[in-house]
């Protein structure tokens, strides 16, 4: 029975992996990308298909149906009609004039420097950590502290919610990180949230395009330990925790 | 605001709410729906404490930490003045009325929309808890409610809006708002709301900006129960005809606009002469493109509260020219007058041919990579600069770069101009089809903006239109024409096939 739907099936796997692409990425992926990705995908597909006799017999069988004129009247002249317009399009959307903007890729968390300068001062990334977290208990102050640092110099792009959108965000491209999302603040450690507070956008590598990050350099403004008690807020704001240098140990011995 | 002059403000809010006016004949009202949550305080406190102190402060006097730094300020809740209602003008707002407002934001201001952060719960708590700051008591003493009932709006048709043009001319509107609604009217620098801020007339063309909403029956709403604690007053008693009520909000509708974003901007090509005057039909009909503008808080001196939020470009280019059309609204005209700043704009591109990969940085370039800056000013026209940065400013000759600007109803539109060639050094020449960065820059100079204290956008990027070459056109026919022959053939080979076999 499935083998009989083999042509079907193959089609709408296809038609899944393309919706997947188009719907289920943020940001989109670009149009060149995409067509690779798609390429890909059919030659998978058909690899798959003609790997077995049977199976490529079944896949072939409604189309051979069409082409030896035993289908339907109507279904032959729609197929007929079908493929010649679909490589007409297909042709017309690679050779028309595109106004998309050009593909610009981003590297969202590239290596950290092995140290960076603040305020002068050199400071290892490696093992660094933050200070107001070393005392231990008492997090309550800073992290009060904290939000008021934040609702003084963040919340106009990282936003109230620290979801990325304040009112000033929209402004900006890329847009400001969101730190409710597991893929910003809640999968780095706090020394690398550190370096991105302290030298901003203006600190990224070139792959990171920094040119275009409005991302403010804060230890133009802020004290290390006021960067340290905002990074405590977004943290505990958003209810996310630092990865900690435990978790990269225990990574690098599995 | 003194203490005194708070408590004889709240003696006199106090006894206007108390003796709710007759019931208006020419409103209908209808019962307030219960409200669903009972109160838990202390849940309320907690919610309070966490989302909201920052900006209205741990009292509710609207006077927390980022209350400085937003415009228009947190609202201070002691004395229970609230905008968005669906009750008559001075009176109390229904608990569901905060409900919607904490749920759904004040769009254009810095209050956030709590509905996708917080559960209905947790909101109604916040409504509870948020009336507790009312010093005078006035919630508790409130006699049972009745709210406006707005009904569905009438027809959109082209006479309703005819009647409503007139009644906003009859009833003064244009006095505040302005003529063509974008809050440019004669008394508009001059208004206060009750805590003494200066507060500015709504502009009816950026739909995005209406807080209590921008459907006919929100902005109905809106001006039937007045904004409480603004000059914004209720018309109920000026116009007291539904019927004319919803003309007005069929016409302020009509007035506004959603934004219309993207990242390239498309110069057209003319055949002809770009035309020079800047509201010439020539414009009007090509496409434009909004970019939103944020405050300079970037480098020093920091801007929190920019006049500008959006600025409006088109672009058209000839043989030899591109031209640029920038238009923005501003309520005030200013010209470097009364010890105010003039009003400016100023275009970003790159001093040099860049790719997409490395740009100059996005506010004024850096030392590796200039930025060419072109600089329009009310007072004096055109200026040029080559930057390096947000402190390098150099100013250069304006070359054949030239300039036309003009205000006019509040709004200001101004042409920056340039042949397409590149005849000096530190600027880049503009082919077709060729992505070109682009960035924005505004001040108001009613808010005392100048310098780095501006509005400012991203790198965007100016596209002139290549042409289409008739080759667009003749592959995809080709194409098509050969896979129908592929099918031909492959028909007649299977049919072949098919009978060698029968
Ligand atoms: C002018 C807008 C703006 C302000 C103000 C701002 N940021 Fe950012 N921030 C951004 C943008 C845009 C990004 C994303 C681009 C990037 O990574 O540089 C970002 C990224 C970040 C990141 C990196 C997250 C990640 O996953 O890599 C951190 C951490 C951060 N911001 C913290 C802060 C803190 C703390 C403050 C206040 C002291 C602040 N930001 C203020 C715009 C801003
Ligand atoms: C980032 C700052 C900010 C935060 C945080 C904030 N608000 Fe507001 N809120 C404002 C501003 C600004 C206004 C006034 C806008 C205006 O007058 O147009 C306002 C107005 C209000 C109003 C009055 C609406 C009206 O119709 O007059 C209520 C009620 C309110 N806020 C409730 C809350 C609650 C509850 C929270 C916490 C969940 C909260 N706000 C958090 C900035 C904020
Ligand atoms: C005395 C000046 C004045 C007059 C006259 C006036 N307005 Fe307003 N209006 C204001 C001010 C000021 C605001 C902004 C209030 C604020 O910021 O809270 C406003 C706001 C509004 C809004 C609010 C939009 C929103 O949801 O944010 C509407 C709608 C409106 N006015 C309609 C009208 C109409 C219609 C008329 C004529 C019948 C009118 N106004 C006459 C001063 C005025």
């Amino acid at each position: 029975m499935m083998l009989r739907l083999t042509f079907w099936l193959a089609l709408a796997l296809y038609g899944a992996v393309y919706a997947a692409l188009r719907l289920a990425i943020h940001p989109p992926i670009p149009a060149s990308v995409l067509t690779i990705y798609m390429l890909l995908t059919a030659i998978a597909i058909l690899v798959f298909v003609s790997a077995d006799e049977r199976r490529f017999t079944q896949f072939i069988a409604p189309l051979a149906a069409v082409f030896e004129g035993r289908a339907p009247r109507a279904a032959r002249i729609a197929v007929l009609a079908v493929i010649p317009l679909a490589a007409a399009w297909a042709t017309y959307v690679r050779v028309a004039p595109s106004a998309d903007a050009p593909f610009e890729l981003r590297v969202i968390h590239p290596e950290p420097p092995s140290s960076l300068s603040v305020h002068g001062r050199r400071v290892e990334i490696a093992g660094l950590q933050n200070p107001l977290r070393a005392k231990g208990s008492e997090l309550d102050k800073p992290i009060r502290e904290g939000k008021t640092i934040y609702y003084q110099n963040c919340f106009f792009c990282h936003g109230d919610a620290l979801a990325g959108d304040g009112h000033f965000a929209q402004a900006f491209r890329p847009i400001p990180a969101n730190f409710r999302d597991v893929g910003t603040i809640s999968m780095l450690q706090e020394s690398y949230v550190f370096w991105r507070v302290a030298t901003g956008g203006a600190g990224l590598p070139k792959s990171a395009t920094p040119w275009n990050s409005a991302m403010p350099v804060w230890q133009d403004f802020l004290t290390e330990e006021e960067i340290w008690k905002a990074i405590l807020y977004i943290y505990a704001g958003s209810g996310s925790t630092p990865r900690t240098w435990d978790d990269e140990v225990k990574h690098d011995k599995h | 605001m003194t203490s005194i002059s708070r408590a004889l403000l709240a003696l006199a809010l106090a006894s206007a709410a108390g003796a709710p006016r007759a019931a208006d004949p020419n409103l209908k009202t209808e019962p307030v729906k219960a409200t669903p949550v009972t109160e838990d305080s202390s849940a309320g406190k907690a919610l309070y404490a966490r989302y909201c102190t920052q900006c209205h402060g741990d009292e509710g006097k609207g006077d927390g930490p980022a209350a400085d730094f937003v415009y228009p300020r947190p609202r201070d809740f002691t004395l229970a003045l609230y905008k968005v209602r669906s009750t008559p003008s001075g009176q109390l707002p229904t608990d569901h009325d905060l409900f919607n407002v904490i749920s759904e934001g004040l769009p254009g201001t810095s209050m956030p929309a709590w509905n996708k952060y917080l559960s209905e719960n947790e909101r109604w708590q916040l409504v509870h808890y948020v009336k507790t700051f009312d010093t005078l008591g006035l919630f508790k003493d409130e006699a049972p409610k009745q709210r406006i009932a707005v009904g569905s709006p009438p027809q959109m048709t082209p006479e309703l809006i005819v009647r409503g043009k007139e009644l906003y001319r009859s009833k003064k509107c244009w006095e505040c708002h302005g003529k063509d609604g974008r809050g440019d009217g004669e008394k508009a620098d001059t208004q206060k709301d009750d805590w003494g801020f200066p507060i500015r007339p709504v502009n009816f063309t950026k739909s995005w900006r209406f807080r209590a909403g921008d459907r006919v029956e929100d902005i109905y709403r809106t001006f039937t129960t007045g904004f409480n604690g603004t000059p914004m007053p209720s018309f109920v008693d000026a116009i007291p005809a539904a019927e004319d009520r919803w003309a007005l909000a069929a016409f302020v509708k009509s007035l506004s606009r959603p934004q219309k974003t993207g990242q390239v901007l498309r110069a057209r090509a003319v055949e002809t002469e770009i035309p020079s005057d800047p509201w010439a039909r020539q414009w009007e009909e090509i496409d434009y493109l909004d970019f939103p503008l944020a405050g300079q808080i970037i480098v020093k001196p920091r801007w929190f509260k920019p006049g500008h939020d959006v600025i409006t470009a088109r672009a058209l280019y000839s043989a030899q020219e591109v031209a640029i059309l920038l238009e923005w609204d501003d309520g005030t005209h200013n010209r470097g007058e009364r010890g105010k700043p003039a009003d400016q704009v100023a275009l970003q591109f790159p001093a040099e041919k860049v790719t997409a990969d490395e740009k100059p940085y996005f506010i004024l370039g850096n030392a590796k990579r200039p930025v060419d800056y072109w600089f329009w000013n009310a007072a004096d026209g055109l200026r040029r600069f080559t930057a390096e940065g947000a402190q390098k400013l150099a100013p250069r000759d304006a070359g054949s770069l030239s300039a036309k600007g003009e205000y006019r109803d509040g709004q200001y539109r101004v042409i920056l101009r340039r042949p397409r060639k590149a005849a000096s050094e530190h600027e880049v020449e503009f082919e077709p089809g060729r992505f070109v960065p682009v960035a924005f820059h505004l001040w108001d100079g009613e808010q005392g903006e100048e310098g780095l204290k501006m509005a400012i956008s991203s790198w965007y990027y100016l596209l002139l239109e290549p042409p289409v070459p008739s080759t667009v056109y003749l592959w995809p026919l080709l194409a098509g024409c050969f896979a129908f022959g592929g099918e031909l053939w492959f028909m007649r080979r299977l049919r072949r096939r098919r009978e060698v076999r029968v």
